[in-house]
């Protein structure tokens, strides 16, 4: 029996001398059933193409390093199985609404300020020295913000979320759903400084629930429930008497006792 | 990568922060909704306000229309309003079924510190709903004499 | 940590304080769109289709049933919600749809003004409407 083939056609863009990105079009051989798309372009790149430019690293959907688009959808090319495609052809495209450095590498720049903007780390009022005593967490506290916590930094989000593709400024899924994450997290007490942010004119305000980034989410994290929640906790803030509010610190474990 | 396009913020190609070579911006493409099943929903979703919008101006009138002379008061009955409530009614029902599944993401209640189910809360919002078209039925065919 | 000293999207660093209009509208969308979704079905179905068809017998076909309804302070109150708010809700969701089909000027004051100032407009003919057709009774 004839070996198996399958067409990869991957966007190439050389910043020197493209004037606009191209595709160009590789007949593989798909020779195990267990081939994700990262395999193929790591085969193009070892046998074909040396040239051809990507980002990837686990391989096993946790780095979050191989985002892009797989036939129209954002995908981690390392889950993406080719023979969930075959024996059509596999577009591979750079991730949507990301500018493009070279064939399918994207500038994260943007991603990675917004990120930072949102304080993605505890925020103590005053930090207990190391060794003093630890945090205690029930594990229904760590219930209330586990599945925000998933977020691999893929950004898979943004490149499906429209409002961040029509106006780039828009803070977008994944920082909301971290700076969530820390917001809800009974050992931190930032909730006041990253409200400026996630609630400014062009934080969570812009969403409008399209609810495509909860979708294409690798790991559950559905951001959409984590925009529409912060939404719906910002308002009661300001419209309850009893709004704006620290939550109450965790007990702290006596040093005796630990 | 083709097809008209809206005009990004940032036109042209513009300089990757840090780097000497140039980046490429891809527009969004106008009909970026038309692409995917999700996404054109959405947009239907989105347009439901204006065929709701439009009837409830006409409930405007209808109430305006208790105002004339006995003689002059005549209900609807045209066919053309019954095509233009029924159209009317198909997008108002969308709406309905979307925002009141959608609540159940966005409500979030913890009672004896277990969170509620979205179920349970998307279930009480239809529950409202039902009750709510119930008692409003009654009273508007109750009244008619 | 530095600091970038700009951000590379659009050259500034991102927005630093709460957007308290946009929490309003937003609040308003809500509340509207519930109202909307739970109220406004029942009446397009009795008084914009069955009763026009003549299948169910609704109380605004006939000149003194109407009248007396609308009489009611009690129901007057009642229909400025059911007007007013949805329409709040109308303007927020009709307005970002302009954004979504490519117009970011919908994303401005002017805009801003013209929708919700439609809404508010509303309300007000709504009010008038109201407060003028059928004297307040308790009949």
């Amino acid at each position: 029996m004839a070996p198996k083939k399958i067409t990869i056609q991957a966007a190439r863009f050389d910043p020197e001398h493209d004037e606009r990105p191209r595709m160009q079009s590789y007949e593989i051989p798909f020779s195990d059933d267990s081939m994700v798309v990262l395999d193929g372009l790591n085969y193009i790149k070892a046998h074909v193409d040396g040239s051809l430019s990507y980002r990837w690293s686990c391989r096993m959907g946790i780095c979050g390093s191989c985002g892009m688009m797989v036939n129209g959808t954002p995908k981690l090319t390392c889950n993406a199985f080719l023979r969930d495609y075959w024996p059509r052809p596999v577009v591979v495209e750079p991730l949507n609404n990301f500018p493009v450095i070279r064939d399918l590498v994207i500038d994260m720049d943007d991603f990675m300020h917004k990120l930072q903007s949102v304080k993605p780390w505890i925020i103590r009022k005053e930090e207990m020295p190391l060794g003093a005593a630890e945090h205690i967490q029930t594990t229904s506290q760590i219930d209330d913000f586990r599945q925000f916590s998933q977020c691999i930094n893929c950004m898979l989000c943004y490149a499906a979320c429209p409002v961040y593709g029509l106006n780039n400024e828009f803070l977008g899924p994944a920082a909301t759903a971290l700076a969530r994450r820390y917001n809800l997290d009974s050992r931190d007490q930032g909730l006041k400084q990253r409200l400026p942010v996630i609630a400014s004119s062009e934080g969570i305000w812009e969403c409008s629930f399209v609810g495509e980034c909860s979708v294409v989410c690798p790991k559950g994290v559905d951001p959409a429930k984590a925009i529409q929640q912060t939404k719906l906790d910002t308002t009661m803030r300001f419209v309850l008497p009893y709004g704006n509010r620290d939550p109450e610190p965790p007990r702290q474990l006596e040093a005796e006792e630990a | 990568m083709t097809g008209e396009a809206i005009p990004s913020p940032h036109k042209g190609e513009g300089k990757g922060e840090g780097s000497s070579t140039r980046v490429y911006r891809r527009p969004v493409p106008a009909g970026w909704w038309a692409r995917r099943s999700h996404y054109f929903w959405y947009i239907v979703r989105e347009f439901t306000a204006l065929p709701m919008a439009l009837w409830l101006l006409w409930l405007l009138i209808d109430i305006r229309s208790a105002a004339v002379r006995p003689v002059n008061f005549h209900p609807q009955t045209s066919i053309a309003f019954v095509a233009f409530s029924v159209v009317c009614l198909a997008f108002a029902l969308y709406h309905s079924f979307t925002f009141l599944s959608l609540a159940g993401v966005i409500i979030h209640v913890k009672v004896l510190d277990r969170p509620v189910p979205s179920r349970l809360i998307v279930l009480s919002q239809f529950a409202l709903w039902a009750v709510a078209s119930i008692v409003i039925g009654f009273v508007l065919i109750w009244f008619a004499r | 940590m530095s600091e970038p000293a700009h951000g590379p999207a659009g050259g500034r660093p991102h927005a630093g304080k709460p957007a308290y209009t946009h929490l309003f509208w937003w609040f308003m969308f809500a509340q509207g769109g519930v109202i909307a979704a739970i109220l406004v079905p029942v009446h397009i179905l009795l008084q914009g289709v069955l009763g026009p068809l003549g299948v169910v017998d609704t109380a605004d076909r006939h000149y003194a049933s109407w009248n007396t309804l609308l009489g009611n302070p009690l129901v007057k109150l009642y229909l400025l919600v059911l007007i007013a708010f949805p329409f709040f809700h109308f303007a927020h969701r009709l307005r970002y749809l302009l954004v979504d089909l490519g117009i970011p000027s919908a994303r401005g004051t002017v805009a801003q003004v013209v929708f919700y100032g439609a809404a508010v407009a509303v309300t007000l003919l709504a009010l008038a409407i109201l407060l003028t057709t059928a004297p307040i009774s308790l009949g």
